[in-house]
């Protein structure tokens, strides 16, 4: 594995103990470009390990807490006039960051949500008719609440396409809890340091792009994106009834920039399928719609992913 | 004669008329009788005066509720001055009990200041403010009330006269008869615990009696309605109804009188009755508890075989292969196994899967058994 992936994995357990799927989803998403969406309860470190990578890179990190009556101008900015010299100035929000934590997302009504979009997908934000770059990188990571909880509005499925990876995380270990707790309690969790700078970043995204990746596991990645769409023409028909609408084309590229990712975490230079079996879940999770049949007998989007990759021969 | 003179003497000042000075204040009492009958209406009226008229003056005054007596309110007059204070008391008092009785008071005077009062004025409805007051009871000698026996079997003091009223004289066997008595006069309140005397030939059906009293200075006018029905199986007499009264205005006993009666009663048919679950005694044995004991039965084993059978259930899914070690046993080449895994938790065995990725896309040789049976030791 890199060194610099090794010292950054090291730095950051300083602050967070476990949560090893959370910290990987993060990696993975910084050196690609991506977005990630995680789903968990509360107080799973969330922030604090996207706290700790800012720390760790040297990267601006700001959090916006999102609640009902969040309006659109709260976290882009708005146009604010000056009554002295007569003149509209431009304050800019939270979103011009590097890292940016959207806490409880889906506490937010359509129309805030919808104005993270053109930030997440374009890098840019328009305030009045002024159109803003965001610095590279840019990652938002938003947590949401399970839909089973109160006073939550389900994301709709533009914005959630927008999030390269979402990512289920669990309580930790019995193991990990105890770290925790003697930690916690005798406060003796370290300083996270900074042990990457903005140059070195862009080198490992640069280190990314020349992993290989066989025709062979892009033909491989395709057939899943596509057995999504048409499970019968894969020998799926047994959960052709179950999928609505299959993966988006985000869908294929974030899958082979994820692939790739994983690989270069491992320390490998090329893809395996076990690289995209690593990925596969968190990449489509979000992005199957289920029919009403499939939600009613309590099937859900991960068991639908691990009979495509069960019967989709690997190469 | 000595003794008698003595007698008369404390008869006379106790309850003729009676003025004491107290501090602050006046008091006299006076009653209209000395020597009342048993159950005859006394009228006793107080006067409380204000003596001391720097001060503001109130007070509070009651009889003391005791059994030897019986007592109502009937009037109270006070002058609308704080500093002059005059009540006037009007009692109607029944004594229940012969011989010797005296008839005792509460009384508080309570002080205060016209500031106190204005203060207390001061407030609203919603707002408010408490009079303060100093309050000293006083201690008023008890009034000896010397009560006259009644004459022998008196049940009735006072001036009453005695209607009752039959419906019909004739009915069928177990119908209602109904029967009202009603008294009503001047007096003491004419109530009975037991007007009808008892007979096993008839069964009499009571509700309270309805009584309405009106209490004045000449006594109390009272109407007492007794609600009964009659009820027999046979014919039957009511006995005469007799009842002692005394009015001891005249000093004179009288009776009320309710006749004899004769109620016809004719037999019915068992069968036209409505209630035939009870009568008629039934003629035959009720077996029907014994389907509901079998039904609870029946209940009580469904469900216990039910929580059995869910048991047993648990216990065959427990010795049910796993399917998905069933699939690993399947799995018969490397990449079956490494498909397997990465569509489970690929995270779980990430050691086996870099194991099987090494056999199949490096350069390295695997053991294939040997990582299905660690695949299999974790599950």
């Amino acid at each position: 594995m890199n060194e610099k992936i090794i010292q950054l994995k090291q730095e950051l357990s300083k602050a967070v103990i476990g949560q090893e799927t959370m910290i990987e989803g993060l990696l993975i998403g910084l050196l690609s470009d991506g977005h990630i969406l995680i789903e968990g309860v509360p107080g799973l470190a969330k922030t604090t390990t996207i706290n700790a990578l800012a720390k760790a890179l040297g990267l601006d990190f700001k959090r916006i807490q999102f609640t009902p009556d969040l309006l659109p101008s709260d976290i882009i900015g708005a146009q604010i006039y000056n009554p002295q010299d007569h003149s509209f100035s431009i304050k800019k929000g939270p979103l011009f960051t590097n890292l940016l934590l959207a806490d409880e997302i889906n506490r937010a009504p359509a129309k805030v949500q919808s104005a993270l979009l053109e930030v997440m997908q374009e890098r840019q934000v328009t305030i009045a008719d002024e159109t803003f770059k965001i610095d590279s990188p840019f990652l938002v990571m938003a947590t949401q609440n399970p839909i089973e909880q109160e006073g939550v509005y389900a994301l709709p499925e533009a914005q959630l396409d927008r999030f390269m990876m979402k990512l289920v995380v669990h309580h930790n270990s019995e193991e990990e809890e105890l770290e925790i707790m003697r930690k916690g309690a005798t406060k003796s969790f370290k300083e996270v340091e900074k042990v990457l700078n903005l140059e070195e970043l862009q080198n490992l995204q640069r280190e990314l792009e020349k992993i290989h990746i066989d025709k062979e596991l892009e033909q491989y990645i395709i057939q899943l994106i596509s057995s999504t769409r048409d499970p019968a023409k894969f020998g799926l028909g047994n959960i052709a009834q179950d999928i609505m609408f299959g993966v988006s084309p985000r869908a294929s590229i974030d899958l082979y920039k994820a692939a790739k990712a994983k690989a270069f975490l491992r320390g490998n230079t090329f893809v395996t399928p076990a690289d995209i079996g690593y990925v596969i879940h968190d990449v489509f999770r979000h992005r199957i719609v289920l029919s009403y049949e499939a939600r009613a007998k309590g099937i859900n989007t991960d068991e639908i992913i691990s009979k495509i990759i069960e019967t989709l021969p690997i190469p | 004669m000595k003794h008698n003179l003595g007698k008369i003497l404390k008869l006379f000042i106790a309850l003729s008329f009676v003025l004491v000075f107290a501090e602050d204040f006046t008091y006299s009492f006076h009653l209209d009788k000395q020597d009342p009958y048993l159950k005859e209406p006394v009228i006793l009226t107080l006067d409380l005066n204000q003596s001391n008229h720097d001060i503001v003056l109130m007070f509070n005054f009651d009889l003391q509720k005791n059994d030897d007596y019986f007592f109502q309110r009937l009037d109270t007059e006070e002058t609308d001055s704080h500093h002059n204070t005059q009540i006037h008391y009007v009692y109607l008092i029944y004594p229940l009990k012969s011989g010797e009785i005296n008839i005792s008071f509460d009384l508080m005077k309570k002080v205060t200041t016209d500031d106190s009062v204005a203060y207390s004025f001061s407030g609203d409805r919603d707002n408010v403010k408490g009079l303060v007051t100093t309050d000293i009871k006083i201690t008023l000698p008890p009034l000896p009330l010397n009560v006259k026996k009644l004459p022998q079997g008196t049940a009735l003091v006072g001036d009453f006269t005695l209607t009752h009223k039959f419906k019909k004289n004739k009915a069928e066997a177990y119908e209602p008869v109904p029967f009202e008595v009603k008294i009503e006069g001047s007096g003491y309140p004419p109530l009975l615990d037991n007007l009808l005397p008892k007979d096993v030939k008839f069964t009499v059906f009571t509700e309270n009696p309805i009584v309405q009293s009106t209490h004045s200075r000449q006594g109390t006018q009272s109407s007492v309605l007794y609600p009964m029905a009659l009820s027999g199986d046979n014919s039957f007499d009511l006995s005469p109804i007799t009842i002692k009264a005394f009015n001891p205005k005249t000093m004179k006993s009288y009776e009320l009188t309710v006749p004899e009666q004769h109620f016809t009663i004719s037999k019915v048919d068992v069968n036209t009755l409505v209630d035939r679950t009870d009568y008629p005694k039934p003629l035959e044995s009720d077996w029907s508890w014994l389907g509901s004991l079998f039904s609870y039965l029946v209940i009580f084993a469904a469900g216990y075989l039910t929580a059995i059978s869910i048991k047993w259930k648990k216990k065959i899914l427990l010795h049910t292969n796993d399917p998905f070690k069933e699939k690993i046993e399947n799995c018969n080449d490397e990449r079956s196994l490494l498909q397997l895994l990465m569509a489970t938790e690929s995270k779980k065995f990430v050691k086996s899967i870099e194991k099987l990725e090494k056999g199949l896309y490096g350069n390295g040789k695997i053991n294939f058994k040997q990582v299905k049976q660690e695949i299999l030791e974790k599950l």
